[in-house]
């Protein structure tokens, strides 16, 4: 098991810098009513609304981050685990005060997460993990939260909230793993054997299937340490964050849920024909 | 429909079913709209070390687009609409002078009864939505109230030589920077909020973007604009709304 390398970090609690505590008390009236602001399209919105929830507001975290330096040995399949702890911790930052924020406006959770890192022409090394998404509470007043007591994340859209809650889920958190990969370069003499030849380059799929395959298990790890009993929407995304070519990225991203007691059995879908392209 | 009878020409940049759902929910499209305002916005120079707002060039650019803006209002005024649909605002930039444009379509309530969907000063609604969007709020039970703006022109103070020294080679959060930057969103989406508050919208704010931009400036000086379409719940208890969600399979390969 190669999974010890990164222990989700016993989630430390952020300090919020001043003015998101001040928009967050904004977001009452004196009378105490919510007023939200949300990225949420027009459609995702009713949806949010039809599957018994109200919006709370708009919540962000960021995280600007060094990533660290590690040699990587020209001819070696293996992973840069210098980088790999970086790309993880930064995400974790913003992840953790965006979760503080849906907290602070007592949400129950947070929708249609989106992570984007970005890069500004400050430093080579530098990098911006921004963390975006929805909060949301219940209108029923009932409790949503993860195991933990911290609201849940997820980056479903709008539309897959309101299928997974019809069919008998809900969501618990947002899940991730990665993995940086430095690809061994091929040796001169490797390049002649196969040169003008179809062959599998056994290097080389086996340095890519082995980071997926990391990625995928620590995503799978994470998960598990927050009690969900699965993963829908996973996506594997592979960068390389303009490394060197032979050094890449895979990061896997989802949600994790857990099954609900169900009222009512889910509703068949109906057939339909579109008639706009 | 009775209101087929009387037709009179309009233009717009609606595709057919963004128009077909405006008529659904009792509007028809007036007239494509636009607005323009030219800016000078110049270089912005802040203390080399310090995380700080750039209040002038915030108002600077949150006032050249209100003026964009201000110029659709008028005209949507003078065309006795009811509200426009599908604003949208665009920026160009030539050396030290900024064209913003505004451009969307006019739509009327085709009853007469338009006066309910006006804000509370008895102007046209402005929003962002497409056709299809504004049905769905509609229908949903609110109704768009204006295009909300939150700017702020942010200056990242430059790292010091010891502190570069301190992170080489290392993996770490650079504080400074994460600060900076966050409280930058923070103050744009905060500023939205009230520009809600004071544009009088009860319910919220919906599809909220926050956009990075800089316009030629120093690179550490950076403009978070927060832009959404604040809406109302619609009180009137006669209104219709649209009939529970379904699951669907659609047929098409996609």
């Amino acid at each position: 098991m190669s999974q010890g390398i990164q222990q989700r970090p016993q989630t430390q609690r952020q300090a919020l810098p001043q003015h998101a505590v001040e928009r967050i008390q904004r977001s009452r009236n004196a009378q105490g009513q919510r007023f939200f602001t949300s990225d949420l399209s027009v459609k995702e919105f009713l949806l949010v609304r039809e599957s018994g929830f109200e919006c709370a507001g708009l919540v962000l975290g960021s995280s600007f981050y060094h990533v660290g330096y590690q040699r990587s040995d020209w001819s070696q399949n293996q992973e840069m685990t210098v980088l790999t702890q970086a790309m993880y911790q930064a995400r974790e930052l913003a992840m953790a005060r965006m979760e503080e924020e849906a907290h602070e406006l007592g949400s129950d959770g947070v929708i249609g997460v989106r992570l984007h890192v970005n890069r500004h022409s400050w430093g080579e090394d530098l990098i911006e993990f921004v963390a975006v998404g929805t909060a949301v509470y219940a209108r029923d007043g009932s409790n949503w939260r993860a195991p933990n007591g911290m609201p849940f994340t997820s980056d479903l859209s709008g539309q897959d909230f309101w299928m997974l809650l019809k069919s008998g889920y809900r969501p618990v958190s947002l899940v991730m793993g990665n993995c940086v990969y430095h690809v061994a370069h091929q040796s001169l003499r490797g390049w002649f054997k196969s040169v003008g030849q179809n062959q599998e380059m056994p290097n080389f799929t086996q340095a890519l299937y082995d980071a997926r395959e990391l990625a995928m298990e620590r995503l799978q790890y994470e998960a598990q340490l927050d009690g969900a009993s699965g993963v829908v929407g996973t996506q594997i995304h592979e960068s390389s964050h303009g490394w060197d070519a032979h050094v890449i990225e895979f990061f896997a991203i989802g949600t994790s849920v857990l099954p609900i007691a169900m009222k009512e059995a889910p509703p068949a879908p109906v057939l339909v024909m579109t008639v706009n392209e | 429909m009775s209101a087929a009878a009387e037709i009179h020409p309009f233009t717009s940049d609606l595709t057919i079913d963004e128009l077909l759902l405006l008529e659904d929910v009792g509007f028809e499209p007036l007239e494509l709209v636009l607005g323009a305002s030219y800016f000078h916005i110049g270089y912005p120079s802040a203390p080399y070390s310090q995380n700080q707002e750039l209040v002038e060039m915030s108002q600077v650019m949150l006032l050249a687009r209100q003026t964009a803006m201000a110029e659709i209002q008028n005209q949507a005024h003078a065309l006795g609409a009811d509200g426009v649909v599908g604003m949208r605002i665009e920026i160009e930039r030539e050396g030290h002078h900024a064209e913003f444009s505004a451009m969307g379509t006019a739509v009327r309530r085709r009853a007469g009864d338009g006066a309910k969907f006006r804000d509370r000063h008895g102007r046209a609604f402005t929003c962002d939505l497409s056709g299809a969007d504004f049905w769905g709020l509609v229908r949903g039970g609110f109704r768009p109230v204006a295009l909300v703006h939150g700017v702020c022109v942010y200056h990242v103070a430059h790292q010091g030589l010891g502190a570069w020294f301190k992170t080489a080679q290392k993996n770490c959060e650079m504080p400074a920077f994460s600060q900076g930057l966050y409280d930058a969103r923070e103050l744009a989406l905060s500023r939205v909020q009230l520009d809600a508050a004071s544009a009088g919208a009860t319910g919220g704010i919906v599809g909220v973007e926050v956009r990075e931009g800089h316009y030629g400036w120093h690179s550490h000086v950076l403009e978070f604009v927060a832009v959404g379409s604040a809406v109302s719940p619609i009180e009137d208890t006669t209104h219709e709304l649209h009939a529970e969600a379904r699951a669907v399979l659609s047929m098409r390969d996609d």
